[in-house]
């Protein structure tokens, strides 16, 4: 029986890190490279997420989501190439960028709240039913999320290592001063990078909406968890972000089962204090010094 | 000099509210909703641009004033004051020990740590809800059943003109000016014997009582209090005050305030833009505006009165 609670507790945590690592990836590719810390990430993936809901019923399911997905990365592109790369040649630190992306939070929300008829949507991704291994049974959809999570990193990998807009990125993120002197148009790199990300938040709040729900407030919930994440596996870094994402997605499993549902975001939250306490630059240590 | 006679003119505009009391209830209400995120405001401003610390955990602090005042009071019978005093030291506790902890910590993530425990405190009192009430909170008489809402008006007011007074004169001493010293350059301050950790403990200390004042005046100005008093959006607020209002003036927080307080109330019949002109605000603010509104009111006024003495006026 207790053997049975523990395997339930590590496939629920493992599925639980699955969902959370979606978002992480976009705030750890976004970091990564630009070295910005866009706490309005949640927020523009969510956009994505209520826009993904709004097509689906017309144009159906896989087209909606990449609508969504593209909605996102112009935002991104353009906040990163008006906004926050100029700050960031002024000599921009990362608590300006922290409240400069809270404050375009706000305006996001508002968007959101402006553009959309409904407060509070359900994305209907489509019904899997429940999947058993060894006598634990999750939604077909909990899997889909954690393959998802999966194909992402290696089509990343392979869009790092195989193109040329990779490569750039690669040498942007370890060498700004050298890519920019091989002529890397860095600006744009930056754009696209922060782009991509957001498309990936997309993608978290599409999922996320599919299994819960979206409203005004799952933006911010989504950024910020997915920022203590990121900084837990050492912000920027995206295998301690997946790494990260895993063990916290356990922490929260297993907060769950012994102390019950109230508990389980403030174990989460206490553990990743306790984490930044004893080792400030995450697990696996961060690529860039925030 | 001048910047005495500044200090001097901010404490007694802080005092003008007073006159609301002969203009009517709804703008003494007003004007306390704003005095309570003012005082927060000058705690804020305080830490960040006197001590040049960055903590993100007033939520916190305010809380452990308001939760601790009114369990304490309710639950166990306590005297309101004696719990007031016990939320305050509380407060300034979480405040220290939380510096502590970051002490290894650099930049940003001692922020981030803080920020952490502004966001698992309304959980933990979700968590503790027999006790704290949760979301749909805890209710109880206060002060101003006892003294009349009308005193604790005069109370809330003059508490806060006190408090910048007191922040004020503090900056005037010894201390204050080594805290000037850490907040400008913490190396060069190492590097002539100054103990930093003591110093900025002490910041710690004062700004985490005060701020527990505010909690304890909060809980008793409204007679409730619950998680979602004390989230994340309200450390945020009390964050941009100061940051809005600028850190050169001594009036940069009440220009904070009124931004970040009375504007949501002037915008209620665009309700539905309210959160889009708010953060379009905040951020143009901060990107336009580094030195604060404060200070570009300051300087507009300065000019005029130049031009004036110059030219004299235009009839």
């Amino acid at each position: 029986m207790q053997g049975t609670m523990i395997l339930n507790g590590i496939i629920t945590g493992i599925i639980m890190g699955g969902i959370l690592s979606l978002p992480v990836l976009g705030i750890a590719v976004v970091y990564g490279i630009t070295g910005v810390p866009n706490f309005a990430i949640g927020l523009i993936g969510v956009i994505g997420g209520y826009t993904t809901w709004y097509f689906t019923a017309d144009l159906g399911l896989p087209l909606a989501i990449l609508i969504g997905m593209a909605v996102c990365f112009p935002i991104g592109f353009f906040l990163q190439s008006i906004l926050l790369t100029p700050l960031s040649k002024k000599g921009a630190d990362a608590t300006l960028f922290f409240i400069i992306t809270v404050a375009l939070g706000f305006v996001f929300q508002g968007l959101i709240k402006v553009v959309f008829p409904k407060l509070s949507v359900s994305i209907a991704l489509p019904r899997l039913g429940a999947i058993a291994i060894a006598d634990v049974s999750a939604d077909g959809v909990k899997f889909v999320a954690l393959g998802v999570t999966v194909g992402t990193l290696i089509l990343i990998r392979l869009l790092e290592q195989h193109t040329k807009v990779g490569k750039e990125l690669q040498a942007t993120s370890q060498n700004l001063r050298l890519a920019n002197l091989i002529g890397i148009n860095t600006g744009m790199v930056f754009g696209f990078a922060h782009g991509i990300g957001c498309s990936l938040a997309a993608v978290g709040a599409i999922f996320w909406g599919s299994l819960y729900s979206l409203d005004l407030t799952t933006g911010w919930s989504l950024g910020f968890t997915g920022y203590i994440i990121a900084v837990i596996g050492g912000i920027g870094n995206i295998w301690g972000g997946l790494i990260s994402a895993l063990i916290m997605g356990l922490v929260m499993s297993f907060a769950g089962y012994l102390l019950g549902g109230v508990w389980q975001n403030a174990i989460l939250y206490l553990v990743v204090m306790l984490v930044l306490i004893i080792r400030p630059r995450g697990i696996l240590g961060s690529e860039r010094a925030i | 000099m001048k910047g005495r006679y500044s200090e001097l003119g901010t404490v007694i505009l802080l005092l003008v509210p007073l006159l609301f009391l002969f203009a009517g209830p709804y703008w003494s209400y007003i004007s306390t909703v704003i005095y309570l995120f003012v005082f927060q405001g000058y705690v804020a401003w305080f830490l960040l641009f006197r001590c040049g610390q960055f903590f993100f955990g007033y939520s916190v602090t305010m809380g452990c004033g308001a939760y601790c005042t009114i369990v304490l009071t309710e639950v166990y019978g306590w005297p309101i004051l004696l719990s007031g005093l016990v939320g305050c030291v509380l407060a300034a506790l979480v405040a220290v020990i939380l510096f502590f902890a970051t002490i290894r910590a650099r930049g940003f993530y001692v922020g981030m740590v803080s920020f952490l425990l502004c966001l698992l405190f309304p959980m933990v009192i979700e968590g503790l809800r027999p006790i704290t009430g949760g979301r749909s909170g805890l209710f109880f008489d206060g002060l101003g059943s006892t003294i009349g809402e009308s005193t604790l008006y005069v109370i809330i007011i003059v508490s806060t003109a006190v408090l910048v007074a007191l922040i004020f004169a503090f900056m005037r001493t010894k201390t204050g000016a080594v805290l000037t010293l850490i907040s400008e350059n913490d190396e060069l301050a190492q590097t002539v014997g100054i103990n930093t950790s003591w110093y900025k403990a002490l910041a710690y200390v004062i700004a985490g009582f005060m701020s527990g004042l505010g909690g304890f005046l909060y809980v008793n100005f409204n007679a409730t209090v619950s998680s979602v008093d004390v989230d994340a959006f309200t450390t945020i607020y009390i964050f941009f005050i100061p940051l809005l209002g600028g850190r050169s003036v001594p009036y940069g927080p009440l220009i904070g305030a009124l931004i970040v307080k009375l504007a949501p109330e002037l915008l209620a019949s665009v309700e539905r833009y309210q959160s889009i002109i708010m953060g379009m605000v905040f951020a143009l603010v901060i990107v336009l505006l580094p030195d604060g509104l404060g200070a570009s009111i300051g300087g507009f006024f300065q000019k005029a009165f130049l031009k004036v003495q110059k030219h004299g006026p235009r009839l």
